[in-house]
């Protein structure tokens, strides 16, 4: 056991704070998403020379360009990147997971036509997997694709997908199965955002301009080659996905990063002063605190080539409770202040919008309370 | 960064399981409440499979001896093992055989494990103080219900106490919080294992009752307590008791003993109440620990002060590039 970054470690920080102060447009920080051109542009510019430095993919295999890098490199990667509003747009979900599953489960022409544009920097994906009737039982879900000779007909909607607006791509969940199939007769498409029959609604959220948006699919003609994966077998994509999505998210440093900065707030403004005021940001400290250990814990089994384990649902409670905590602190210290995004303020509706995202926080308390407690399902 | 045990760290605590399993654990626990009794077989056996110098031996002594503390108090111990292994070697210098104790002057007040204590290490503002005690110098704290025996100090014995110097209360009073964390750690696995065991097997309306999601889910956010109170417990020892660390591990394990306790005995239900049953062991030893130095309010206010108003200490954890 031992809690020390190595000098490499540290090297690698401190070159990756000097690209980011280099890169990063200024007032990235509190971007605001509504002129997208900007947005992506602006993204795919960090992303990119991210890819110029070998940082971009340096988690993937050699066989594809990576440089198998240590998963405590994605640690300080998620941790320098989260708290500043993640330059890099949706790619990290490229880098992160739909790459690594299209190297798992894609075809050599896949492989070809799609890994070297995100390990470029150069395109973005968005996600279709919740519908308006399958959300945390995404297993129900209904977009339907019939096969139709070399083509799948897809028809159907998703919806409160995020980066559509920036996408050039979709990772699409479809149901090729009978009906009532649940998990066995999902199919994965990937899809170039704009093909015939593909629309976008984009949804005014309060989570964030690029938080949600609603796709529909009107008798959609899809290659069957785009497929990732057997078909009906798409299930075990997602599930392989999935568990990357959760695993080790750095959220705890941006909690920490504006409990900080809330702090500097009480501290002008004497709020700090009182010491009920104290105990609470001392309480949302220790948080955030517990919440990096029990996220770098995941890292650290990752690391150690353990399969996924419900630790990663623990790191996603905390980490989204202490994000919850700052939240409540900040508006009590600030006041109405609070709602003046120009200030130090946390944006308290899109801190509480990352307990829904990404699986909710009560699914993340029923995988913990069966895998991780061993209590024994209900009815 | 390494989560798991080294092969030392592995074999150490193989051994400490093995010597648990014999000589701690419910049943033990019980016997001693019953005569309000200090575990010396225990001691003796910690001690001649040298697990009071465990400190110092190896590059990060206080990190084996806080896994060895948690471990300790999961298994319900009535030792002060952590107070002589992990906080008197901070706060003195050297190794420490002796059993010790831990107050806040005056130390007149309730000690934990007092009225067997041969070293009593008091904190009186910025200043440790030592004192040899002999049994005569305590009085045993008798409506004391469960939990670890305590006891007062009888008047003008404190006076006999050596001064260890200006500043070394600070470093005493941040190892006793890394030791309260180590505590609350073992205590509350330990508590939430009995009742995940329990709700696993208590049938009602025909379903074991840790089948409902209500129940799961509470459950669920005591993992995540334990969890993190016994990763920044170690976390502190690792760093040596740092002032910030140590004040964030005590927030958070003894902040969050409140939280097991309640919910312990809430899933219990009645039974969780008797005697007979052993889930007091764990909870009550719990409120104990974690009211000590002023209980989570005050760790969790030296924390934000340590942390927040000190750029350096604050740069240790949050410095983005921009």
């Amino acid at each position: 056991m031992e809690f020390d970054w190595t000098a490499e470690d540290r090297a690698y920080r401190a070159d990756l704070q000097a690209y980011i102060r280099k890169m990063l447009p200024p007032g990235w920080r509190g971007y605001d998403q509504t002129d997208r051109p900007a947005y992506k542009a602006a993204a795919r510019a960090f992303a990119g020379g991210m890819a110029e430095q070998g940082w971009l993919t340096q988690n993937w295999p050699k066989d594809y360009g990576g440089a198998e890098c240590s998963a405590w490199r994605q640690a300080i990667l998620g941790e320098e990147l989260t708290p500043i509003g993640e330059p890099r747009g949706s790619q990290y979900m490229n880098v992160n997971w739909i790459g690594p599953a299209i190297m798992r489960f894609g075809t050599e022409a896949q492989k070809q036509y799609h890994l070297r544009r995100i390990a470029a920097g150069d395109v973005f994906w968005c996600q279709g997997f919740s519908e308006p009737d399958a959300g945390s039982d995404l297993g129900s879900l209904r977009t339907r694709a019939v096969r139709d000779g070399d083509d799948y007909v897809v028809t159907g909607s998703k919806i409160w997908t995020s980066h559509v607006g920036i996408a050039d791509f979709c990772i699409l969940l479809v149901r090729t199965g009978a009906p009532d199939s649940r998990a066995r007769g999902i199919s994965v498409l990937l899809v170039p955002m704009g093909h015939p029959g593909f629309t976008t609604r984009h949804i005014a959220s309060l989570a964030g301009d690029e938080s949600h948006y609603e796709l529909f699919f009107d008798e959609m003609r899809v290659p069957v080659e785009w497929r990732l994966g057997e078909e009906n077998e798409g299930w075990e994509v997602v599930r392989w996905a999935l568990q990357y999505e959760r695993v080790g998210s750095t959220q705890y440093q941006r909690a920490a990063l504006q409990l900080a900065e809330t702090a500097e707030a009480a501290i002008a403004n004497g709020a700090f002063e009182d010491p009920e005021v104290q105990s609470r940001f001392g309480e949302a400290w220790a948080a955030c605190q517990a919440a990096r250990m029990l996220t770098l814990l995941v890292y650290d089994l990752r690391e150690a080539g353990s399969p996924p384990t419900a630790d990663s649902n623990l790191s996603r409670l905390i980490s989204t409770d202490c994000l919850k905590m700052v939240a409540q602190l900040s508006a009590e210290v600030l006041g109405l202040e609070a709602l003046d995004r120009a200030g130090p303020a946390v944006d308290g509706v899109r801190n509480a919008a990352l307990s829904v995202a990404a699986g909710t926080a009560e699914i993340q308390l029923d995988r913990i309370a069966i895998d991780f407690l061993g209590l024994p399902r209900g009815k | 960064m390494q989560f798991s045990l080294n092969d030392d760290q592995r074999q150490v605590m193989d051994s400490l399981e093995t010597l648990l399993r014999r000589r701690a654990g419910r049943e033990r626990a019980l016997q001693l409440t019953a005569t309000g009794g200090y575990d010396h077989e225990l001691d003796a056996a910690l001690a001649d499979a040298g697990f009071f110098q465990i400190a110092q031996a190896g590059e990060h002594g206080a990190l084996d001896a806080a896994l060895a503390g948690v471990e300790i108090a999961r298994r319900l111990g009535v030792t002060g093992f952590a107070a002589s292994a992990l906080v008197a070697p901070m706060v003195l210098g050297e190794p420490c055989e002796a059993r010790v104790a831990l107050a806040e002057a005056p130390a007149n007040r309730p000690v934990r494990l007092g009225g067997t204590a041969q070293l009593l290490l008091a904190l009186r503002g910025d200043e440790a103080l030592a004192l040899e005690t002999e049994p005569d110098d305590w009085i045993a704290v008798d409506n004391n219900r469960a939990g670890y025996p305590l006891a007062r100090l009888r008047e003008g014995a404190f006076d006999r106490a050596r001064s260890l110097g200006a500043g070394s209360g600070g470093r005493l009073r941040d190892a006793w919080r890394v030791e309260i964390a180590v505590q609350c750690a073992g205590l509350i696995k330990g508590a939430l294992e009995l009742t995940v065991d329990y709700l696993r097997d208590r049938r009602q309306f025909g379903r074991p009752i840790g089948s409902f999601q209500a129940v799961q889910h509470r459950l669920a956010r005591l993992a995540v307590l334990a969890e993190g109170a016994r990763w920044l417990a170690l976390e502190a020892a690792y760093r040596d008791a740092r002032p910030d660390l140590a004040a964030t591990a005590a927030a958070f394990a003894a902040g969050g003993a409140d939280t097991v306790f309640r919910e312990c005995h809430q899933l219990h239900g009645a039974i969780g109440f008797t005697r007979e049953y052993p889930l007091h062991l764990w909870t009550v030893r719990l409120t104990q620990v974690q009211r000590e130095l002023g209980g989570p309010t005050r760790h969790r206010r030296d924390a934000a002060q340590m942390t927040f108003t000190n750029p350096e200490v604050l740069a240790l954890s949050v410095a983005p590039a921009v």
